[in-house]
């Protein structure tokens, strides 16, 4: 009997060990004799060999269990077998699946990118070991169904993702990493603070349990405790998502880190936040959303996109200019909630949801595209600053390809997977009679548009024509990979997601 | 609950003592005084907790948060105040008193609310229904006698082979980072001795932590913490490597808690039993095999955050 | 004024005071101190909810959420302070 639930966090954890164990033998930083040098190639070429065949496995067994799901039904383990409330339980619906998919997807891309960026010196050793078990917390976050496990995975994805930021060493990266580590631990305590209260109160800690006591507490007229917990969940969520304005850690965190890594914080961490917040409004703690706090999380997202897509047209980094555009683009998720908790449960909210979800993974392949690209440009010129990419679509036009797929992804432009979502979040919009959401998806969608031209119009210069397009085949593919994923695959296939959803709606997880 | 005046009374002397030490640990600027207040405060905390009838967390924390998160911050303030000596301080930024007095209003609302939830959580209802009757009710079945052990090897194992996963990550996380500091001095006869005898008691003392937290209070976290703590002991004693052996095997010995429990798990979803379902006849055993394997790599990991880096 | 809300007051006092301490002080060392403060408060709580007299064993399941975040609390704070190390120290290793 396998249980495929159990097996997408445990093949990238032992994937983890596994790359631990590799990895020694690997001289220390400084030194330079000709055997330390041999050594440490040998040693590096060893755990991309391990780090490799661990990703994936992780990532056939996240396909798998996302495959199950759309076939089957929601998957849930109860494991121990305790059952719950005493014991923990594992599940994964709609949502989670479609969020295991994506990081399946990313994850390989990231992965096979990293083997070509890495491969001098024995940063490798280690990237493996943190990038698995960030691979690790993140299906744990997606799949979890417990609201104390939640708060272990996300402490394991804020230690992971502060450590891999700060791989490169430099002052920037460790002083912004260190912030994020800081910022990230403040959200995990009011999290915490959160779940005790909902401890204290009803003496359960499984998802499904707890919205069945809160159900009861609000039809009962005694809301204060729930919202009040949901209130500080979301908070310490918030913090993490880089929600506006509790967004200033992102951009130097996100632009300092290693390409790959940058991806993955952008595409995959600051997604899994956003997605518990959503969790906890629409199927954890549902019954104690208000709509004044909707309101303000609708607020909060159109201040990010507009002050994010502002700071990305102003950025002089292409790095910088991805990192805002990750703010914005929370920003688009967040003008949801409002819709969402006004709409009563029907074909309307269904469209909605999926929606949502649409524009995360667009969002999230995109940008992992983008920023993985943005890292190819960064290699080859020795900087990022847009002002002087010139001749970079002569020298690279894999890459400059693939920031422009990206582009007109993160602009929503058709037939990417985000023009699907934003036209559906403004139909939903102006059909609730809150018509002041599509002004400021305009705006943000000019702003967007103008900030990709930017950088596209710097990429041409005089520079001869080049003869063939893919200049190495293991870190430009990748990246193409992903960016058309976002705006064909997901564009074309967004049935796909509907389905997804149909088959495994919210919040019937077992 | 009502309880006598006698008993009230202390309870508010342990209490008091207890936020007097955390505002004078928060607020003081010397970073060495600061710390020392902050492990004071932390085995404060403990005793606390003990009063509450939490043993098991109470020697937690005395180990682990005031203990060895105490050694790892002082270590950090010993180097700011050797730093700030050789005059290479940073100006301290004093804070506007705007923003402090704004910044304590805004706190002392936050707590007001907080506080006014709390009791009305209390006090709204009848108590709910929590999980204690049904944890204590089957201990039985869970292969061990002591209630916390069971909950975190057993009902939430989960939980803690994730945790193991925690600790594995900062300490990758650090060994990423750059070589460790320069080591103490090697130590004077008196050191010497001492640790001679500290070491080994301590070790042993692991031990016992380990087999009597089926039953009583302990288990492999303070298990390990006691093994960790040797670690510093030794390092503070002049052994630059605390103790630990050479690079290879300390990645494995950090692993190992991992492994093996994340192993233990997947057999039994082999076995057909159930991703981390012990069966209750052998569940005695493969707890304390887990336990073992963590503890190993619970003192490993935390001797080698001490250490701080990867040495020459 | 029943134990659980004494103490339960005394860490969300716990969980305002390392609040306060940590957005107003800069240096990281402070800020570490804050962070397990609150930390510490939220674990008050919980160990405080736990606790059901003197007469009947108290509630593990609290304990054992307790002793996970300690011990997660502590490996945040040694990450914490090997990037602040090598801030400081600035060493151009790999």
């Amino acid at each position: 009997m396998i249980d495929w639930l159990a097996i997408t966090i445990m093949a990238p954890l032992l994937g983890a060990v596994a790359t631990v164990l590799a990895g020694s033998g690997a001289p220390l930083p400084g030194a330079e004799s000709e055997t330390d040098r041999e050594r440490a190639d040998r040693v590096s070429r060893r755990v991309h060999r391990v780090g490799l065949l661990a990703i994936l496995a992780s990532s056939a067994a996240m396909l798998v269990a996302t495959a199950l799901v759309w076939i089957d039904g929601p998957l849930r383990s109860e494991l121990g077998g305790w059952g719950v409330p005493l014991g923990i339980a594992i599940s994964a619906d709609g949502l989670s699946a479609a969020m295991l998919g994506m990081t399946a997807l990313v994850a390989l891309g990231i992965s096979l990118y990293a083997t070509g960026y890495f491969c001098r010196g024995t940063i490798s050793v280690h990237f493996w070991p943190l990038w698995l078990l960030l691979v690790t917390a993140l299906n744990g976050l997606f799949i979890a169904a417990d609201l104390f496990n939640l708060y272990v995975m996300l402490e394991l994805l804020g230690l992971a993702a502060a450590a891999l930021g700060a791989l490169t060493g430099s002052r920037e990266a460790v002083s912004a990493n260190l912030r994020y580590l800081l910022v990230g631990l403040l959200g995990s305590i009011i999290y915490l603070l959160g779940v005790a209260l909902i401890y204290t109160g009803y003496g359960e800690l499984d998802l499904g349990l707890v919205r069945a006591s809160v159900a009861a507490d609000v039809a009962a007229g005694d809301g204060m405790l729930p919202a009040s917990a949901l209130a500080l969940m979301t908070a310490g969520l918030a913090l993490k998502a880089a929600l506006f304005p509790m967004h200033f850690w992102l951009p130097p965190a996100h632009a300092n880190a290693p390409a790959p890594v940058s991806a993955a914080l952008s595409a995959l961490v600051v997604k899994a936040a956003f997605y518990l917040i959503v969790r906890l409004w629409l199927d954890g703690l549902a019954p104690a959303a208000t709509g004044a706090g909707a309101v303000l999380i609708g607020l909060l997202g159109a201040g990010a996109v507009l002050w994010g897509s502002w700071q990305a047209l102003r950025a002089a980094r292409l790095k910088l200019l991805a990192a805002y555009s990750t703010v914005a683009q929370i920003g688009y998720l967040c003008l949801f909630f409002p819709l969402l908790v006004e709409i009563p449960p029907g074909p309307l909210r269904e469209n909605l949801i999926a929606a949502l979800l649409l524009m995360a993974l667009t969002h999230g392949l995109a940008k992992a595209g983008l920023f993985l690209a943005a890292g190819l440009v960064q290699q080859s010129a020795g900087h990022d600053r847009i002002e002087e990419l010139g001749g970079t679509a002569q020298n690279l036009p894999a890459t400059t390809f693939t920031i422009a797929l990206a582009g007109t992804a993160l602009i929503g432009l058709p037939p990417s997977g985000s023009f699907v979502g934003k036209w559906v979040l403004m139909q939903g919009a102006i059909a609730e009679g809150q018509w002041w959401w599509v002004v400021v998806i305009a705006i943000g969608t000019l702003l967007a548009a103008a900030y990709v031209f930017r950088v596209l119009s710097r990429a041409f210069g005089l520079e001869p024509t080049p003869t063939r397009f893919v200049t190495e085949v293991r870190t430009e593919l990748p990246a193409f990979l992903l960016a058309l994923g976002a705006v064909a695959g997901l564009g074309l296939g967004s049935g796909l997601v509907w389905d997804l959803l149909a088959s495994a709606p919210m919040g019937q997880g077992g | 609950m009502i309880y006598d005046l006698w008993l009230l009374i202390f309870d508010l002397v342990l209490l008091g003592t207890l936020l007097a030490l955390a505002v004078a640990a928060l607020s003081s600027p010397e970073p060495r005084r600061a710390v020392m207040l902050f492990i004071a405060f932390g085995l404060w905390l403990s005793l606390v907790w003990a009063r509450l009838r939490a043993p098991d967390v109470a020697l937690a924390e005395a180990a682990i948060g005031a203990g060895l998160g105490g050694a790892l911050m002082l270590a950090a303030a010993r180097r700011q105040a050797r730093e700030a000596q050789q005059g290479q301080a940073l100006a301290v930024e004093r804070p506007s008193p705007l923003a402090v007095w704004g910044l304590a209003f805004g706190s002392l609302i936050a707590a007001a609310a907080l506080l006014w939830v709390y009791y009305s959580t209390l006090h709204g209802g009848p108590e709910p229904e929590r999980l204690a009757d049904l944890a204590l009710a089957r201990v039985p079945e869970s292969g061990v006698t002591n209630p916390v052990t069971s909950v975190l090897l057993n009902y939430r194992a989960y939980d803690t082979l994730l945790e193991l996963g925690v600790l594995m990550t900062a300490l990758l996380g650090i060994w990423s980072l750059g070589r460790a500091s320069a080591p103490f001095q090697p130590a004077g006869p008196a050191l010497t001795a001492m640790v001679a005898w500290v070491v080994p008691l301590l070790i042993l003392t692991a031990g016992y932590m380990l087999w009597i937290g089926a039953s009583a209070p302990g288990g492999a976290f303070q298990a390990g913490a006691l093994l960790g703590a040797a670690g510093v002991i030794l390092r503070l004693a002049g052994d630059p490597a605390a103790g630990l052996p050479g690079e290879t095997a300390q990645r494995w010995l950090v692993s190992l808690g991992v492994a093996v429990f994340a192993l233990v798990g997947l057999a039994l979803m082999v076995a057909g039993l159930g991703f981390l379902t012990y069966p209750p006849d052998q569940a005695k055993w493969l707890i304390l095999a887990v336990e073992s394997a963590a503890t190993v790599a619970i003192g490993a990991t935390l001797a080698a955050a001490y250490v701080g880096g990867r040495r020459a | 004024m029943s134990a659980p809300f004494l103490y339960g007051a005394a860490g969300i006092i716990l969980f305002a005071l390392g609040l306060w301490s940590l957005l107003v002080h800069g240096p990281l060392l402070r800020r570490l101190i804050a962070l397990n403060v609150m930390g510490g408060g939220v674990f008050h709580i919980l160990i405080a909810v736990a606790y059901r007299g003197d007469a009947q064993a108290p509630d593990p399941v609290p304990h054992a959420l307790v002793l996970t975040g300690i011990v997660v609390a502590v490996s945040a704070t040694a990450l914490a302070l090997a990037l602040g190390r090598r801030l400081d120290s600035g060493d151009g290793d790999d």
